[in-house]
This record gives structure tokens, sequence and C-alpha cells, in this order.
């Protein structure tokens, strides 16, 4: 779809995910002084998750902040870095009542919330490329099914297209206000170690794309108690696992799911 | 001699009128008749008040760069030799915005907010490309 020649963009040469997110997050860089300074913690810091899971395409390939700038552009203000891997595989997950489920393997990951919002505008006319994005009414109604705010989250699993679409859908779910990113990614925050990990495979930027399921599934595996080397707790010097929000979006921007989950 | 394999515009019912505009080197846009909203892409419905009475009303082809992007790479083999080049998502002051390239300068002089006016590249006998270049700032 984005990328086809009788698109009323390709006579400019405009084609695209990569392209359509950048144009987001350049307006960001305007309107709230974003910008590579910031999303060069995220890249970072997922690498790090990344490189405790095995089944990490970026396993063995550990990432500084001078392997991020060298980095070369692909469309400028995106790296390299700043942008997801391409993926073949898959991911699955069963959803069934709490009845059923207590006869299964694994103890069951419980839905405490869901929320959903679609801003649905095309890029070129949206006024929410800096936010506030369908985030913030999808996280707004998620939280308040599940009764909680966002201090009670642990961890997040983010719907990370690009290092840019974090920071504005944690920005966007309350976690700071608009330009503090930089500072709140600052000092290993989502790191293992950190006071907020974020993406704990390595997220789609590091472990593997399987769209809104890497997220969702690492949230449900991480309070399951399976991810090992990465397991959130004790050994990653992060909190234990109670609560876990997770993102999902799709078009640029332009479709927004957030679902909180919850140990059993 | 590639500019003659990069896409040509796309008509539709929609569209066809803007295009031909352009071919007379003329920004036409639809305005709402109902609501004065002037909006692009062409629809036959107005997004704001749902109104299908419509006008067409020539742009005087200025406005400012809202947001912008520089390609480092093609995703379209007949982009290759244009490299880097500039996509920007540019405000005319009649309200809609356009996605267009930015020429007339180097990939690192285009700021957010920098005005700029409209300029024609005839691609075909039938086409002309409206791009835009900066401008200086006068009344």
């Amino acid at each position: 779809m984005l990328l086809e020649r009788n698109a009323d963009d390709a006579v400019f040469g405009h084609f695209g995910a990569a392209a359509g997110y950048a144009l987001a997050a350049r307006r960001a860089m305007h309107t709230m002084r974003t910008g590579p300074e910031t999303w060069k913690h995220i890249a970072v810091g997922q690498r790090k998750w990344a490189n405790l899971n095995p089944a990490a395409a970026l396993y063995d390939r550990p990432m500084t902040s001078e392997d991020y700038y060298d980095a070369r552009w692909v469309v400028e203000p995106f790296r390299l870095f700043d942008i997801c891997l391409m993926t073949d595989g898959g991911r699955a997950m069963i959803i069934t009542s709490t009845e059923r489920a207590r006869d299964l393997r694994h103890p069951p990951v419980l839905i405490m919330g869901v929320g959903q919002h679609n801003p649905s505008c095309d890029v070129h006319q949206a006024t929410h490329l800096a936010g506030p994005t369908g985030a913030k009414k999808a996280g707004e109604m998620a939280l308040r099914m599940a009764g909680i705010t966002v201090n009670d989250i642990d961890a997040c699993e983010i719907y990370d297209c690009f290092t840019y679409t974090v920071e504005i859908t944690l920005q966007d779910y309350g976690f700071f206000g608009p330009g503090e990113g930089k500072d709140w990614f600052k000092n290993g925050t989502l790191e293992p170690g950190g006071r907020m990990p974020v993406n704990t495979s390595g997220g789609q930027l590091s472990e593997g794309y399987y769209m809104g399921l890497t997220p969702l599934s690492e949230a449900a595996m991480q309070l399951m108690g399976r991810c090992e080397a990465r397991q959130l707790g004790p050994g990653t010097n992060t909190k234990s696992p109670e609560i876990l929000l997770c993102s999902d979006n799709g078009g640029i921007l332009q479709t927004h799911s957030c679902i909180v989950l919850r140990r059993s | 001699m590639s500019e003659v394999h990069k896409p040509i515009p796309h008509i539709n019912g929609d569209n066809k009128e803007f295009w031909a505009g352009c071919k007379d080197h003329e920004l036409r846009f639809q305005k709402c008749k109902t609501c004065g909203h002037v909006r692009w892409p062409a629809s036959f419905i107005c997004p704001i008040c749902y109104s299908k009475e419509i006008e067409w009303i020539v742009s005087g082809g200025k406005g400012k760069v809202y947001t912008f992007i520089v390609y480092h790479v093609a995703y379209d083999r007949a982009f290759e030799s244009d490299l880097p080049y500039v996509v920007a998502d540019v405000e005319l002051e009649e309200g809609p915005r356009l996605v267009t390239n930015i020429v007339g300068c180097r990939p690192d002089e285009v700021r957010c907010e920098m005005p700029v006016e409209v300029m024609w590249q005839d691609i075909t006998e039938e086409f002309s490309l409206p791009k835009f270049k900066p401008r200086s700032q006068t009344i």
C-alpha cells in the first residue's frame, strides 16, 4: 500500500512508513525540541535488552551511542537504528476464559483493560503528529477500565516501529510531559536495571518485527515468568512485574490500541 | 532522462481538476460553499460539514513548511539520481497542506515554518508538478 507507484505522493518520491513517521518526528523536533539525542536512548537501551534475548535478531550485536550516531541516514531525521527490523516469522497467543486457562500448562495472564483511539486523518493533513496521538485517549480508556494509573505500571511493551513512536506513545500515556522525554530516558530508565523497563525483548528495533505481537507476546511472557536472562525482577535488577502496559498502532499514527495486563 | 521513468499523477474523478490546474501552472483547490473550508485531497464531500456544494479557488502558491524529511535512500530507483532530496508537507496560506518537494536550496537549509512559494516542473506534455522553493520574507 505505502509503496504504490500510483499513490498521490509517489510523483514526489514519497514512499513508505519510515518516511511517514519521519514527517511526524520532524514536526515533533520543531514543536517540542526532541530529536536523535532523545531517540538514541531508546535505540541503545532496547538493544541492551536484546543482548539478553537469544531469540533476538541482534542478540550478539551490542550498540553504543556512537554506533547510533555513526549509522547511515535512511530518511532524515531517522538513522538506520531508529527503524524497526524486517522479520520473517510469526507469533501466536491464546486468548481464552480464565476458567479454561486454569487447565493450561502456564499460569494465565489477565487482561485488566483495553482502549482504542483512531485519529485516522491522513498524515499530510494531521495535526496530531507531535501528539496527542491516539495513544492519549486509548491509554486513558485502558487505564480507566483497569482502575489504575500509570504509577501502577511496572514495565511497558510499546509498539516501536520507530524510536520516535516509543517517545510519543509514552508521552501521550502520561509518563512525562511534551518534550520531557529527553530527560526521562536519560541514565538508562528503560534499560536492564532501569526504573521503567521498556521493550524488554529488544522490541521491533532489536528483537524482531511481529507487528503488535512483539510487544504483546513479550508482556505475556514476562508476566508468566518465562523470559530467562531478560526476566524482569531481581535477575535484571528491576521490579518484579505485576502490571504491564502494551501498545500497538497502525498507519502513520492513525490507529492506536492500548492493553493493560496483569499477573494471575 | 530518468524523469520519464518516474511515476506520473494517478488521475481520478476527484483530483482531475487539480491536475488540470497544474498543467496551467495554477494550484486549484475545492472550497466548500457551505462552510468555506478549503480542502485537499479533493473529495466530493466536505470533511468538515459534509456539504457537497463546492467552488474551485486558485491558491496564491505561498505557504510554509509544516514538516519535511530528507531521503537518503531511494525506495523507487527512478529517484536514485535525486538523492538526497527533500519531501515536505507544505501548508498553503489558503489552508490545505500538500506533499511536495522543496527545491532551490540545499536539504540542510530547509526548516519547519520556512516560507516557500510554488514553482512548476513540467514532467510531460500532460503533467506539471507543483514544487516549492524558499521565498524571501515580504508582506
